[in-house]
Order: structure tokens, then C-alpha cells, then sequence
């Protein structure tokens, strides 16, 4: 089973790329591009601009994200930045500041 | 579940830059920069590691480029292949293992590796 988890006590100041999911419990600073879903778990701190097929997000994130499938933000996230995808979930409960582009 | 979760950095993975931590860190994939963990740290057979390594406890059974300091132990196994300066007060070199660099044992650790864990 090919995939990353970065733990809840990892702190990563830099760059995480690849061809696998990506599911991050932890700290992370940087940037963030991978070809496969990119999943930020409740508790987890993301100061990055992310780059996905689908970005799930239950944690914090600040920063960009680049979806190529779609974005969801689930209840309790929060996320600051600017969201391009062309799906977009945003649940109940979830707070987001920035701009939506869903390519329309 | 704090410090329990696992991390892993599969194969298909690359991280450039700092990686820290308390928690055991597993690596399949590729790890360019800096790792300093409390912890364990684990370079699976077909991983890549170009870094500062300063950690508790360091398992190698791939290719380690860069110095490694294990706060208690290293363990090269047969499949590692190392080139760095070692520093532990317990280092374990396995037949088969590929290593040039140079090795301390037995030595004071800095007072930024110390050996418990605050």
C-alpha cells in the first residue's frame, strides 16, 4: 500500500510532492503538491499552498489550494486562501475566508 | 491518540526541507534536508535519505547520504548503503551493509541530543 502519513507530533518545514495519497495529522509549512488525494485531518496545522486531485480538509489550513477534482471542507475546518476546483463541498459548520474559482 | 498515529513517507513520496518530531517516522520514499526527531527513525530498503540526521534511534536498510547522530543507537542492516559521519554510543553494522564515512562511538553528546527525553 503506497501512501504518507505525516503523524500528529511531525512538523514539516518545506516540501512534500508525489504520486501517492497524502493524509496529514500533523504540522506542515511549505507547499504541497501531489498527484493523488491530499486529506488534512482534524488537528492538523497546514500553513501551505496544496495541490490535489481531491483535497478533503477537517483541520486548519491556510493557503491555496488547487483541487483538479474537487475541494471538500468539512465541518469544523477552517480554511483561509483562495480555492480553485471545479467541485466545491463546503459542510455545515466550516469556515472558509478567501475566493472561489470553480472554472465556470 | 497523540504521539500513537504512525507516520509514514511512502515511495511514491518526496519531502525537501525540515522534518521534525516526536514520533516514530518510517520512510519508503525520499527525504532531502533536515530530520530531527525525538524518536525513531526508520529508512526502509528502497528509500533515499539526503540529510542531517540527528534522532534517538536509527534503523537503515536503504541509502543514507549525510551525517546521522542517534542519540542512543543505529542499526546499518545488510541492505543499507551509508555514506556520512556516524555518531552514536551504540552502532551496529550488519554483513552486507555498504558504508564510507566515519564513525564515533562512546562520545558526549551535545547538550541538544541528549539522550532522554525531556
Amino acid at each position: 500500500m503506497a501512501n504518507t502519513v505525516i503523524g500528529s507530533s511531525i512538523v514539516i518545514d518545506g516540501e512534500i510532492s508525489g504520486d501517492e495519497p497524502l493524509t496529514i495529522l500533523g504540522t506542515v509549512k511549505g507547499k504541497v503538491s501531489m498527484a493523488e488525494n491530499v486529506t488534512i485531518e482534524s488537528g492538523a496545522t497546514v500553513e501551505a499552498d496544496v495541490e490535489g486531485q481531491t483535497v478533503i480538509i477537517s483541520g486548519k489550513l491556510t493557503g491555496n489550494v488547487n483541487a483538479r477534482e474537487k475541494l471538500e471542507l468539512r465541518p469544523e475546518s477552517k480554511m483561509v486562501g483562495n480555492a480553485k476546483a471545479p467541485r466545491i463541498v463546503v459542510a455545515d459548520g466550516a469556515s472558509f475566508k478567501g475566493n472561489v474559482d470553480m472554472d465556470v | 491518540m497523540a504521539s500513537e498515529d504512525p507516520c509514514f513517507i511512502g515511495s511514491k513520496t518526496t519531502v525537501r526541507g525540515q522534518v521534525s518530531g516526536k514520533q516514530d517516522l518510517v520512510v519508503q520514499g525520499r527525504i532531502e534536508g533536515h530530520v530531527s526527531l525525538d524518536s525513531q527513525l526508520t529508512v526502509e530498503e528502497a528509500a533515499t535519505v539526503e540529510a542531517d540526521v540527528e534522532v534517538a534511534v536509527a534503523t537503515v536498510r536503504g541509502e543514507v547520504r549525510g551525517p546521522i547522530v542517534a542519540a542512543r543507537s543505529m542499526v546499518l542492516e545488510a541492505t543499507a548503503k551509508v555514506a556520512g559521519k556516524l555518531r552514536a554510543p551504540s552502532i551496529v553494522i550488519e554483513d552486507g551493509a555498504r558504508f564510507s564515512g566515519e564513525i564515533e562511538m562512546d562520545v558526549e553528546l551535545p547538550a541538544d541530543v541528549t539522550a532522554e527525553t525531556p
